[in-house]
């Protein structure tokens, strides 16, 4: 079994079925790219594996655990998606800063709040027994990851006084202090202007690593190309084509896959 | 000279009802408001339509009239049986449910106009809807109301002086009594408590705004 598995999943609004039956597996450590065109169903697919929707049908499970299944009624109690959740962290298009609070606030404020939660039910949060300890690793743990998104410098701003790439790079940061398993991205870098794409591309790239699995939803084929280990052509609510960035995007089989890459390709190549 | 200060204690001692009602009036109609924007924003049907119904019917009656109701239908349906002792009890309870009302409008703007995606992060980052409500939307909710609220509650002074039409011995009422001793100016004069206390209310929410200019969005 792999580390994530996505079984079955079909999400309908009303009569409109926007996912019909889609699946997926990742190994711990790959990053999977998603790739398709507007209303194809990808943001539809991520917010379903956050729990921000709730499909129909389907099984979602995390390291051979079941984190989310559709017919049975133990998983979709409130309590219990609040804790698989932590499993996911979503990174998204707008970003979502909390304004009102300082870069480094927007980093600490969830784990110190989990951190709270922990202590009182089980005595630890990772490792820390006590609130005073856990807050000393939560805020060494936020500069150090300021540090890697290369924002040091803006620890004390407010969101509001930064450029859209420093805010999703920011944004990126907070995912990350609570540890998720599986970290998502819903097209991280269309609200940007194009000259600040690349900056937010590269903090993804470089937390490419063995125990960070990334689902990633994107236009930026090429990043998708170097980047990926699996790609995922979305069409309709399904999933067209999979393989490697190779099979997918170099030498894509069906003519959906073709038809849309083609018009990447007439500007790139 | 004694005159003038005579009539302003006089006047003041009016002044103190006014500022009463202003005050209680504030103290309950905030929650009260906050309260009734829930209710008007609740998923369960009936509560929702009780609380938009109420607001509607409140926001489109004149408060003038609002005040002769609660001063005189209580009587009149127990058959004189309950009687306001105190007239400013009946005005209090007027003006509460009034002010409430439009609070309540007020709160549900607010909330209402908080982008979905500052409720999502919070979800994704695995917070309680009561720390997301508490930790993330709340100032946010305060920043956009702290206008349309000081406008309300500017409002809510010069209103006071409505509690006249049931004999609230309010400032207004104190002025006009002397008009039957030929003295017009007191009138004109309880003009200078209202733009006092108007200013003070103002000079407070400015510095309010001020302090939540720190950050934009
Ligand atoms: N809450 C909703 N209620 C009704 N329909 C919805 C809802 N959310 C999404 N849809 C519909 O589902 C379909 C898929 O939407 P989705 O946002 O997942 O597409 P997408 O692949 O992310 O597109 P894009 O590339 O434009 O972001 C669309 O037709 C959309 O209108
Ligand atoms: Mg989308």
């Amino acid at each position: 079994m792999a580390f994530l598995e996505v079984q079955n999943i079909q999400k309908s609004f009303g009569k409109t079925e926007v996912l019909k039956n889609i699946g997926f597996s990742l190994e711990k450590g790959e990053v999977l790219a998603i790739i398709g065109s507007s209303g194809s169903g990808k943001t539809t697919l991520l917010r379903c594996i956050n729990f921000l929707e709730t499909p129909q049908h389907g099984v979602i499970s995390v390291g051979g655990e079941v984190l989310f299944d559709a017919d049975d009624p133990s998983k979709i109690k409130e309590k219990e998606i609040r804790k698989n959740r932590l499993h996911f962290g979503m990174v998204f298009q707008q970003f979502n800063l909390f304004p009102q609070y300082t870069v480094f606030d927007n980093l600490v404020l969830a784990p110190k709040l989990l951190a709270k939660e922990k202590l009182k039910e089980n005595g630890a949060y990772f490792g820390a027994t006590s609130y005073k300890n856990a807050v000393a690793a939560i805020e060494a743990e936020a500069a150090q990851l300021l540090k890697k998104v290369g924002l040091t410098e803006k620890s004390d701003e407010y969101p509001c006084n930064l450029s859209g790439g420093q805010q999703q790079r920011v944004a990126i940061a907070r995912a990350l202090a609570l540890h998720p398993d599986v970290l998502c991205f819903d097209e991280p870098t269309s609200a940007l202007d194009p000259e600040l794409t690349g900056e937010v591309l590269n903090v993804i790239k470089g937390l490419k690593s063995s125990d960070s699995t990334m689902v990633v939803v994107t236009h930026e084929i090429s990043f998708a190309h170097d980047v990926a280990d699996k790609v995922i052509f979305m069409a309709d609510g399904v999933i067209e084509e999979e393989g490697t960035p190779q099979q997918v995007i170099e030498n894509p089989k069906s003519p959906r896959t073709q038809a849309f890459l083609s018009r990447f390709n007439q500007y790139s190549d | 000279m004694e005159q003038f200060w005579n009539i302003t204690f006089q006047l003041l001692e009016g002044f103190k009802e006014n500022c009463i009602l202003f005050g209680v009036t504030l103290l309950v109609a905030l929650p009260l408001g906050l309260l009734i924007s829930m209710g008007s924003m609740s998923k369960i049907l009936p509560i929702k339509a009780f609380c938009r119904t109420v607001v509607w019917i409140i926001r489109g009656t004149p408060l003038m009239l609002q005040l002769f109701v609660v001063y005189y239908i209580p009587p009149l349906l127990t058959d004189g049986s309950f009687k306001f002792s105190d007239r400013l009890s009946a005005a209090i309870i007027a003006f509460v449910i009034n002010y409430a009302a439009y609070f309540s409008e007020i709160y549900r703007g607010g909330i209402e106009s908080i982008p979905k995606g500052q409720y999502e992060a919070g979800y994704v980052l695995g917070m309680k809807k009561s720390q997301i409500f508490f930790k993330v939307v709340l100032l946010q909710v305060v920043k956009r109301i702290v206008a349309p609220m000081s406008n309300e509650i500017i409002t809510l002074v010069k209103d006071t002086s409505l509690a006249r039409v049931i004999a609230v011995g309010e400032i207004l009422k104190n002025a006009e009594q002397f008009t039957k001793q030929g003295l017009i100016w007191p009138l004109f004069y309880t003009g200078a408590f209202f733009l006092i206390f108007c200013g003070v209310l103002t000079l407070l929410f400015r510095f309010i705004e001020r302090r939540l200019d720190y950050y934009k969005g």
